[in-house]
């Protein structure tokens, strides 16, 4: 077992976005629909980047509000930040729908990305960033195609065996790879939290 | 860690436990890994938190992730699907709605769609009860044999599919579908399964869905049904599951609670 890493404390708006879920577990709309304005751009965000194409993108972003709608009351904030929660729902939905195909087109990866919105970062999103920080550093610290490999399995929806076809290397090693890496960055994050 | 990690999948330092969390919290498993993987947290909570735990160390990555804002009609898609009493006048009552059933293409076998901060689709329709008195409250006995216990099942995205009502007199089981099913594939049969605790997935045997109906199901199966335990539906083979345990995608499950 590894020890548990250190999570950033929750900032005020992530104790908003637990209220707005417990709110909306109580059968409150307009509670749900500020969840939905405050966290919906980057779950549509999350999403294209494993369903490039705009339309089941769309068609699984409205999936996950209506999970969360229905298990607002599961949530339990003890367990996992609220952007985290959803976060999770929006990238199982969208690797169950990647893998539901028989195989995966060749996809345009970038070219689906329109451009950032311009709608404010709900505060809830710091708490991510400032983890984000310490993740990119234990990243940069791996080799540059272990780095990748974790980067295309996480944002891509990639299996392994796909991911070691398109690098040309053997699925085992694409694994140790993978697996090792994120050991590292766990520990690196895990310091990281411990002398912050 | 030594050398540039090519070991070929050897990974003395994690328990295959572990090994399996991580893959599943980074999205790396095939089709049919994944979907047992996923079946798995449901009735493991162990498995459950280590695969929580990778899910929460991958997460900060989200952050590098440009947000996107989607179109309008996606909340009104929400809201359709959300929303207590639609207003659609215009419709009328008996006409088959476009349902969740379709769309999510539940009976197709695609497949249970779980997610690990929410792995069991647990909705509780809960009864409606006429306030009691407060020394009712307090003198109320929750155990009253014999008891009458119901489950909703939902599908993965929390939709009630179906509710299943346990009538311990009658020694049946009602099945009431929410949402009009479409048809099973062909060759495929639902079965219901029991989940107690953490031991392996008991049959009660295939079921009809295509309407409400009350299934016999004899008493030794039934033996120890008791709240708490989860209901759930797989697509089987025609006859049920030759290996006498789920073979196919689970598409509905839900706890059952005395009512």
């Amino acid at each position: 077992m590894h020890g548990p890493v250190v999570r950033a404390p929750a900032s005020p708006g992530a104790a908003e976005l637990v209220q707005l879920l417990g709110r909306a577990a109580d059968g409150d709309a307009a509670a749900f629909r500020d969840f939905y304005d405050r966290t919906s751009a980057k779950l549509f965000g999350i999403i294209l980047r494993i369903l490039p194409d705009r339309g089941e993108a769309e068609d699984v972003l409205q999936e996950v509000y209506v999970t969360i709608w229905r298990k607002a009351a599961e949530f339990d904030s003890t367990r996992a930040s609220p952007v985290t929660w959803a976060a999770t729902i929006a990238r199982n939905r969208s690797i169950d729908r990647l893998r539901a195909r028989a195989s995966r087109p060749a996809a345009p990866l970038e070219t689906a990305h329109d451009v950032a919105d311009a709608a404010p970062m709900a505060d809830a999103l710091i708490d991510t960033m400032r983890g984000a920080a310490s993740v990119h550093a234990a990243l940069a610290a791996l080799e540059p195609r272990q780095a990748a490999a974790i980067r295309s399995c996480y944002f891509e929806g990639l299996t392994y065996e796909a991911l070691a076809e398109r690098e040309g290397v053997p699925v085992g090693t694409l694994k140790s790879w993978v697996r090792r890496g994120i050991l590292r960055m766990r520990a690196a994050m895990a310091e990281a939290g411990a002398t912050a | 860690m030594s050398g540039p990690d090519d070991m070929q999948g050897d990974m003395p330092e994690m328990t295959p436990d572990e090994i399996l969390a991580l893959d599943l919290a980074l999205g790396a498993l095939p089709r049919e890994e994944r979907r047992a993987a996923q079946l798995r947290l449901r009735s493991d909570p162990a498995f459950r938190a280590l695969v929580e735990g990778f899910e929460a160390d991958l997460s900060p990555l989200d952050a590098t992730t440009d947000p996107v804002l989607p179109p309008r009609s996606v909340w009104e898609g929400i809201l359709a699907e959300t929303a207590p009493q639609p207003v659609r006048t215009a419709a009328p009552v008996s006409a088959p709605k476009p349902s969740l059933w379709n769309s999510l293409a539940l009976w197709r076998g695609l497949g249970f769609a779980g997610t690990a901060a929410a792995a069991i689709a647990l909705v509780t329709a809960a009864p409606q009860r006429q306030p009691l008195a407060p020394a009712e409250v307090a003198t109320a006995t929750p155990e009253a044999p014999p008891q009458m216990l119901a489950a909703s099942l939902a599908g993965a995205d929390g939709t009630p599919l179906l509710s299943a009502t346990w009538d311990p007199l009658r020694g049946t089981v009602v099945i009431t579908p929410a949402a009009k099913p479409e048809a099973e594939a062909a060759g495929t049969t639902p079965e219901l399964w029991v989940i107690e605790g953490d031991k392996p997935p008991r049959s009660l045997g295939t079921i009809d869905i295509s309407g409400p109906n009350a299934h016999a199901i004899s008493s030794q199966r039934i033996a120890g049904l008791q709240p708490g335990s989860t209901l759930a539906i797989s697509i089987e083979p025609m006859g049920g599951s030759p290996t006498g345990l789920p073979t196919g995608p689970v598409v509905a499950t839900g706890k059952l609670s005395a009512i």
